[in-house]
């Protein structure tokens, strides 16, 4: 049997970063939900538990941290990417302090993000 | 105190005042390289960005515009303290960019600043906001893929502002889209009066006059009287959304009925069917503009439209083209009979199933305006309005068309008395029936076929290709083209492969950068590229037919019919984005590089329009300064400036900042026998007695470089502010080398005293402006021997950074040594650089000691390395994480390889430990408790043991590792990373730790 798709949250205030990576995604197999609202996507995760939320950080309230905040409370299991194009390395210790498994800084190759998605849901898988 | 000693006291301190002066000039010298190099980095980097591998947004286009700004006038200003403000035209020339990079930038939602009208000559995608979609399209097929369009031009949208605002319709027009908005059904009064007060109102002069002074040029360039197709080119329109036969076009118009039509064409945005359009697609009204095209109509034998895959049915894989007889009205209007062909999409282009139609009427262009069917002779009612070798054309040209954009097209064509094919309007098309698989399948799907290479080297350009492989193995025999619709698969990205490109549809190197030269020329092609993948020309088979996916890095064998399906159906290309357009635009003013001869009369700062010519005028400029001051004003009482005399040719100026050679009084000429500069005399040894000049006739050729660079050179100022001169600032501590050997400039900045963590090397090496073809393969050439050496080498375009620090003073010499015979191995690289299989060679040969040897290359006389598990069982290696897990992990998989590990997970003791034992390989990670990684790297590094390090980071902390680099870690590894890539790390490390060792006990 198939098994699932793995399910993929991304949010980013800009369209851009959603329509490239979510075509990406869904090319190699995820399912894939983007939102360019962070509460939005807060109210998705009310619904539906994803597997991975890749947010932004610097957005309209809530921000990335916020959504994050939300998503570990509401379904722990999903696991916290972090993309920001404001990246140092303060934030980057605050963010993976924060819960986040990891933080990647714009502008990014896709197949990095690709590439870590696949591992951190393939982790899950055994 | 008498006259004589406060004279003399008043002239030490001007002395010592001259030499400050000069060290600040060296300084801002220095300082605007530093910046010059930050410049060509971000251009770059950008150029990378375009290949649709990296996700951007408008932040980084903003940032970029910034940082690149910050650091084109910091070496104008520079420059300017160097020179005394001799440049103030080229704070203009600059200001002038700045505004319009920074009005690329805001293009996206304001209307651009632009004529009235432009050529199609001048139109690309990335005038999109300008002339519209359907202009910029055509424009692109005209002036990138070389197709016949009809000639003409587009009245922009920013004359539709200029208009609609002298129309009055503003307010009205507000009104519309906020009843849009609340959404009002009856829009159709509302819609009908601003249409009427545009079809009222008249067109302002000035674009009057600038649309009869293009019509002029198009009736002076035909013979007779033309008649023009007035056609609509709306920015919003053919986006997300196909406004396809909503707006106007007037056909058969003579030029002096152009205005009225173009007020038709605009009037037409506020069509009812547009609105109902608008309605049902959700588009509200007034957020776009409308350019228009005015082309010369095509006197069509035939006309019609081809659809590059059939939107009815993609899955059959065919063509499908309607024909009729003169003008494309029936075709394009639907109603009429028309021939009907489908044809196989595969290169033979086979009928697959025809239907001719009787044709009774024709549309023919009148003069006086409009078209008016015709009767169609008797005799040729029932004949296809088009032959099969025209099918054949036009079909080839579907699909190239279609490659380019990256999409399944619809496209209006005709062919004219002459049989001439004109490629009237292409357009994505939009597939009736969405069949391609969905996301989920396709991964399943495409596991079926077997992959031939997957996750080598590095996508230049995201998309995806399929043809037979066409293999260029030696590129001394390319072949004449390369078959259409073929994967190219060569050895290394040369320019020269770049002229034939045009017709493959997927590119395979081994080796080469996405930052190259060739990676541009992809990128402006669309065509998808993967680069450096090591070994393509050795794996893949000439004739195969291969798949290759540049987006996840793999190639199939076969063709991957859903994959192509796939990238055909999917609604756009990344290079159609807006963030993407808008890099392409202000790269237009950022990246080319158009002051190429500096002896040329138009090299000045007032013909600089781009960064780039900014930066390498500056840079020119600032030479001939710095040769200046030592020639023209001496400082007084410190010039010490003396021609050295070599045994051989290179003429080289010396300038002494204090203690750097003896100076005997009434000379103007030192020896090497006088110079005290400690960095300068290995740099001089190697260089002069190491071979490098053995062969100098044989560097006489091409660029004839030599006979500018070591002509000798009469001692006057004006001769002497010649761009060819070499210089040295030396004191007994410092060097500051800058050569200039032909067309590649080499600098080498360095500091050698007593304390290693002041000493340091900065060697720079830039090709040159005009010699194209083999600056790649210089480039990797040269950064693999940098890092070879311990430096921490950069290679970006053209350009070669190499720095390294902290070395004590046997180190230094060593590598300076190094340095000498690197430039003078860099002079003779053009002459043997002609064979890319010799460049392992000719790094095998340089590591060796012995860069000028004279016996042919395949004859390596070194020994091999012992083999990898031979050496494996005899390397130490330290592990350090504060992650127990992560040091488990690491022993298990690295002893299995045969390594001998210790692990630690406090800091501390490994220190303790790496102080009393020798290791050959160190792994730390960078945040921990205690000394952090790069305590440990700095520990290590001042050992002095040839122990490497590797760092082991997250993502996000860029910061951190740049300065592991610039702190000389032999690598980082970012998280999440395969034990096997670590292995393959680990293995190269304990390599050069090897070398390093043997270095320090011969």
């Amino acid at each position: 049997m198939k098994p699932a798709r793995k399910k993929v949250l991304l949010v980013d205030d800009e369209p851009i970063v959603c329509e490239r990576l979510r075509p990406a995604l869904e090319k190699i197999g995820f399912y894939v939900e983007s939102y360019t609202d962070g509460q939005k996507a807060v109210d998705r995760v009310m619904e539906e538990s994803f597997d991975v939320l890749v947010t932004d950080l610097k957005m309209q309230k809530p921000d990335g941290l916020e959504v994050m905040e939300f998503v570990r409370q509401h379904s722990p299991a999903t696991k916290v990417i972090i993309i920001t194009g404001f990246a140092t390395v303060d934030t980057a210790v605050e963010t993976l302090k924060s819960g986040a498994v990891d933080f990647i800084a714009k502008p990014f190759k896709i197949r990095n993000l690709c590439d870590l998605i696949v591992k951190l849901t393939s982790e899950e898988a055994g | 105190m008498g006259v004589a000693p406060a004279l003399r006291a008043l002239l030490a301190r001007r002395r010592q005042g001259n030499v400050d002066q000069l060290r600040e000039t060296l300084n801002r010298f220095r300082a605007l390289v530093e910046e010059n190099d930050h410049v060509l980095e971000l251009i770059a980097d950008a150029g990378e960005k375009l290949g649709g591998e990296y996700v951007f947004d408008s932040k980084y286009l903003r940032d970029l515009a910034a940082e690149l700004k910050d650091a084109a006038h910091a070496v104008v200003t520079n420059l300017n303290a160097i020179s005394q403000d001799r440049y103030p035209d080229l704070l203009e020339a600059l200001a002038k960019i700045d505004d319009a990079v920074g009005a690329a930038l805001e293009c996206r939602l304001v209307v651009p600043e632009a004529p009235f009208v432009v050529s199609l000559e001048d139109v690309g995608t990335e005038q999109l906001e300008v002339v519209g979609a359907k202009m910029a399209r055509l424009g692109e097929v005209r002036n990138r893929l070389g197709f016949t369009v009809p000639e003409g031009f587009v009245v922009t949208t920013q004359a539709c502002r200029e208009f609609l605002e002298a129309a009055g319709v503003g307010e009205a027009v507000e009104v519309l889209r906020a009843h849009f908005m609340q959404g009002g059904e009856t829009l159709e009064e509302e819609s009908r009066r601003i249409r009427e007060a545009i079809l009222g109102a008249r067109v302002p002069r000035s674009i009057v006059r600038a649309i009869r002074r293009e019509l002029g040029r198009l009736v002076r360039s035909g013979d007779g009287e033309p008649l023009l197709a007035v056609r609509s080119s709306a920015v919003d329109e053919d986006g997300e959304l196909s406004f396809a036969g909503q707006y106007e076009t007037v056909l058969g118009v003579p030029p002096e009925g152009v205005v009225d039509a173009y007020r038709t064409v605009v009037a037409s945005m506020y069509a009812p069917g547009v609105m109902r359009y608008r309605r049902l697609h959700t588009i509200p009204p007034g957020c776009g503009y409308m350019a228009v095209g005015i082309l010369r109509m095509v006197p069509a034998r035939a006309s019609g439209v081809i659809y590059s895959l059939d939107p009815t049915a993609p899955e059959r894989n065919t063509l499908v083209v309607s024909a009729a007889r003169g003008l494309g009205k029936l075709v394009v209007e639907g109603g009429a009979s028309v021939d009907r062909v489908e044809m196989s999409r595969d290169p033979a282009y086979h009928v697959v199933a025809r239907r001719v139609a009787h044709k009774e009427r024709m549309f023919v262009a009148v003069s006086g305006g409009g078209a008016v069917a015709e009767p169609v002779p008797d005799a040729e009612r029932d004949a296809p309005a088009v032959s099969d070798e025209e099918l054949n054309e036009l079909a080839g040209s579907a699909r190239r068309i279609e490659q380019y954009m990256k999409a399944a097209q619809d496209i209006e064509w005709a062919f004219d008395h002459e049989g001439r094919l004109f490629v009237l309007q292409a357009r994505p098309l939009r597939m009736a029936v969405v069949s391609e698989p969905r996301g989920r399948d396709l991964s399943d799907i495409v596991r079926r076929y077997p992959v031939l290479m997957r996750g080598r080297g590095e996508v230049a350009c995201r998309g995806i290709g399929s043809g037979p492989v066409c293999l260029v193995t030696d590129p001394e025999q390319l072949p004449a083209e390369v078959p259409p619709g073929a994967v190219l698969v060569v050895r290394a990205a040369t320019p020269r492969i770049g002229g034939m490109l045009a017709g493959a549809s997927a590119v395979l190197t081994d080796l080469g950068s996405a930052t190259g030269h060739f990676a541009a020329v992809a990128r402006d092609l669309r065509l998808p590229t993967i680069v450096d993948t090591g070994l393509a020309t050795r794996i893949l088979t000439g004739g195969t037919e291969v798949t290759v996916d540049a987006e996840e890095n793999v190639v199939y064998e076969g063709r991957v019919e859903e994959l192509l399906r796939y990238q055909l159906s999917r609604a756009s290309s990344f290079e159609d984005a807006a963030e993407f357009r808008t890099l392409r635009r202000m790269l237009r003013r950022i990246a080319p590089l158009r002051l190429r001869d500096p002896t040329s009369p138009a090299f000045s700062a007032a013909n600089c329009t781009t960064y780039h010519d900014v930066i390498r005028f500056a840079h020119e400029k600032a030479i001939c300064e710095l040769v200046e001051i030592g020639w023209v004003s001496p400082p007084a009482g410190v010039h010490y400036v003396r021609r050295l005399e070599l045994p051989v040719p290179l003429d080289l100026i010396l300038v002494d900042l204090g203690g750097g050679f003896h100076v005997e009084a009434g000379s103007t000429t030192a020896t090497p026998e006088d110079l005290t500069s400690r960095p300068l005399v290995p740099v001089l040894e190697e260089l002069t007695t190491g071979g490098a000049w053995e062969t100098a006739p044989a560097s006489m050729d091409l660029e004839g470089f030599m006979s500018s660079a070591t002509r000798p050179m009469p001692l006057t100022g004006a001769q002497a502010a010649r761009p060819e001169q070499n210089l040295a600032f030396v004191s007994g501590e410092y060097l500051h080398l800058s050569l200039r050997l032909g067309y590649h400039f080499n600098i080498v900045d360095t500091y050698l005293g007593n304390s290693p963590a002041d000493n340091y090397i900065y060697f720079r090496f830039a090709g040159g402006v005009t010699e194209l073809t083999r600056r790649s393969r210089r480039a990797a050439l040269l950064k693999r021997i940098l890092e070879g050496h311990g430096f921490v080498a950069e290679g970006r375009g053209d350009l070669v950074v190499g720095r390294i620090k902290g070395l004590d003073a046997d180190a230094m010499v060593e590598r300076l040594r190094m340095v000498g015979r690197l430039i003078g191995f860099t002079r003779q690289l053009d002459i043997h650089m002609r064979n890319d299989r010799l460049v392992d060679e000719y790094v095998d040969r340089f590591m060796s000691g012995r860069p000028f040897s004279s016996a042919t290359l395949s004859a390596d006389e070194e020994p091999e390395d012992k083999g990898d598990s031979e050496m494996s069982t005899s390397t130490e290696v330290l592990v350090l994480d504060d992650e127990p897990m992560v040091c488990e992990r690491l022993k298990e998989h690295l002893e299995r390889k045969g390594y001998r590990i210790e692990v630690f997970t406090e800091s501390q003791k490994a220190v303790d430990r790496l102080a009393e034992k020798r290791f050959d390989v160190v792994i730390t990670d960078l945040k921990m408790q205690g000394p952090d990684g790069l305590e440990v790297l700095r520990f290590v590094r001042d050992s002095g043991f040839g122990t490497q390090v590797i760092v082991i980071t997250g993502y996000g902390t860029m910061d951190a590792a740049r300065e592991a680099e610039y702190s000389g870690a032999f690598e980082f590894i970012t998280k999440p990373f395969s034990s096997k890539a670590l292995e393959t790390t680990v293995r190269k490390a304990a390599r050069k730790a090897r070398k390093a060792k043997e270095r320090t006990q011969r």
